[in-house]
Order: C-alpha cells, then structure tokens, then sequence
C-alpha cells in the first residue's frame, strides 16, 4: 500500500520523505507558533509556519539524501571486497598473502 | 514487470536507473515543496478582499524570480550528471546489435561467432502456465550480468523502439541508423520491456526480454546456439 501526498510523492516508499515530512511539519510547527507567541501576529505567522515548513523538509532531506548516498557508496565497496576476498582468498593475487609475505622478508 | 495498476517506476536493475529513481523522488520533493507554497498562497488570496492598492512590488518581484532560480539549479546538477553518466561508455565486454521489424526483433551476437536469431512474442494461445500475457518471446536476449553491455539499435522498416523500463534503457530504432545504448545489470534475472514507437498494425505485440545471467551460463547458452 502507498500513502501519496498531494497524490504524487509516495511517503512509504521513497527514502528519506516520510522523516522530511513530518521534520517539516514539527519546523513549521515551531516556527509558527514562536513568530505569533513573539508578535502576535497572525497572517505572518503563518506565512512564517509555510516557509519553515518548506526550508525544514528540504534542508533535512539534502541532508538525509547525502547521508544515503554515502551508505549506498560505502556498501557497493563492501560488496566488491567481499567478493574480491572470496575469489582471491588463498591465491597468487590475496593481497593479504602479499602483505603477509612482504612482512616476513622485512623480518 | 510492471504489476497491475502499477504507476511508479520498477525496480531498477541497473546503476543509472538506481541513479534515475533516485533523481526523479529529489524531483519529486522539490514539486511537494513548490505545491505546498502555490496551495498556501491560493487559499490565502480566496480569503482576500479584491482590490488594486498595489502600485510596486520591487521585493516580491526579486524573490520570485531568484527563487525559481535556485530551483531550478537544484533540479539541473543532478539531471545534467545522469546524463553525462549515460553517455560513459566502459570498454563493453559484449556488442549485440538489435534490429527491429515489423514485428519481431533480431539480435546479432558477431563478437565471437556469428549468432542470429530472431524474437517473436509467444501469441496468447500458446502461453504457458506462469508467462506472462503480450511479454513473452520465444527467442530472450541472453547477457552475461555485471557486465557492461553495448546495444546497437538500428531498424529495417519502419521507426521502432528498443526499451527496457527496469534498466532505464529507451533507444529508437531509426532506418539507415545505428543508435548506440549501454547498460549493465546488477543482478540476475529476466527483464521485459516493449516496443515504444508506433509502427503498425502490431507494434503492441513485438516485446523485448532480456535475459542476464552469471557468465557461466551465458557461455553454455551461447555454445548451443552456435552449434
């Protein structure tokens, strides 16, 4: 099942929206309701309330997508060590045999 | 596949089309976000009183213009790196071309030895138990998987189109042209896709399926066309 916003962005599915979304509710929250306790002001503070719900669900979600993309980095790498160790693992090419083997030579 | 009533993207299958998934939900927050500021700004001049006190609006102007700006900076970085992705070519370990018809395909495998064949869909009344309706063919486009493959698309008739939505691969097939894609899978598995430039009578009933599978197998299969 897929709960869409404004009948577009899948919440469930896509990483990172369902946190962006609500961070930019609880912003916006914030926000608004400190601009009116401050001025008493109505209509501004709810222009307040929208910006900050807006710069809140962006900025977490750069923030959170940058942090994604460096977990996906670090897991393709991992995925090619653990492969590269299972093919080599005991052979001429193990770079630990190498390391191993230049470390005796050094002794 | 696509399931019933699917209107996302599938899965993706390969490095540029995780790339493009992930391009279109960064898309797709920044349309939320825009949304959310047009939806606030209607509701809040339906509650307005009509009037013309507005004589300048030097301020607003600025923001609404260096705004959009910005936006579509952040929209344009990620776009123009893809497409510069797409474009990089490693040394492909296999060349297939694929030649539309009206309204089948044939693929060449000429690296090595000669292999042609031709890929027609399996009609409805022959389908077996577990295929899949107007998908199925009877000859799948083999490929070894991890590997970067190179498709050149080229058509003997009319314009065709060799797509595969789950590789994020669409390229037409063009009379008296090559067209070149390239695409690696990440996993195995077979991948369905279907003709996407009007050509006929029966450009609905032409399909593509790609079969990736580990290189050893891929060797076996090979072997046996050529003998």
């Amino acid at each position: 099942q897929s709960f869409k916003l404004l009948g577009f962005l899948d919440v469930k599915s896509v990483p990172c929206a369902r946190e962006s979304v609500l961070y930019g509710s609880l912003g916006s929250l914030v926000v608004g309701l400190g601009h009116f306790l401050a001025t008493s002001r109505v209509r501004r503070s709810c222009d307040f309330a929208v910006g900050g719900f807006i710069c809140t669900m962006l900025g977490y979600w750069f923030y959170c997508r940058y942090n994604l993309a460096q977990q996906r980095i670090r897991q393709r790498m991992l995925k090619e060590g653990m492969r590269n160790r299972i093919l080599f693992e005991g052979s001429s090419l193990d770079p630990e045999r190498k390391q191993t083997s230049s470390e005796r030579s050094d002794s | 596949m696509a399931n019933p009533t699917q209107l996302g993207f599938q899965d993706a299958s390969s490095p540029i089309m995780e790339e493009l998934v992930e391009f279109h939900d960064h898309a797709l927050m920044v349309a939320l976000a825009i949304c959310s500021l047009v939806l606030y700004l209607l509701t809040l001049m339906l509650m307005e009183k009509l009037s013309s006190n507005t004589v300048d609006a030097q301020e607003v102007e600025l923001i609404w213009t260096i705004l959009p700006a910005i936006v579509l900076v952040l929209l344009a970085l990620p776009s123009l790196q893809i497409l510069y992705m797409m474009d990089e070519l490693d040394e492909p370990d296999l060349t297939i071309k694929a030649i539309g018809h009206q309204w089948y395909w044939t693929y060449e495998y000429t690296d090595f030895k000669d292999l042609t064949f031709d890929s027609y869909m399996v009609p409805t009344t022959e389908l077996l138990p577990g295929h899949f309706r107007l998908l199925e063919v009877d000859h799948r486009l083999v490929i070894p998987m991890e590997s970067p493959i190179r498709i050149i698309v080229t058509a003997d008739d009319v314009l065709h189109s060799w797509a595969i939505p789950t590789l994020g691969v669409k390229t037409d097939a063009i009379p008296g042209r090559l067209n070149q894609t390239s695409f690696i899978t990440t996993r195995p598995g077979i991948f369905y896709g279907q003709c996407s430039e009007i050509c006929g009578a029966n450009h609905s009933y032409m399909p593509i399926v790609v079969e990736s599978t580990p290189l050893i197998h891929f060797e076996a299969w090979s072997s046996l066309l050529s003998s």
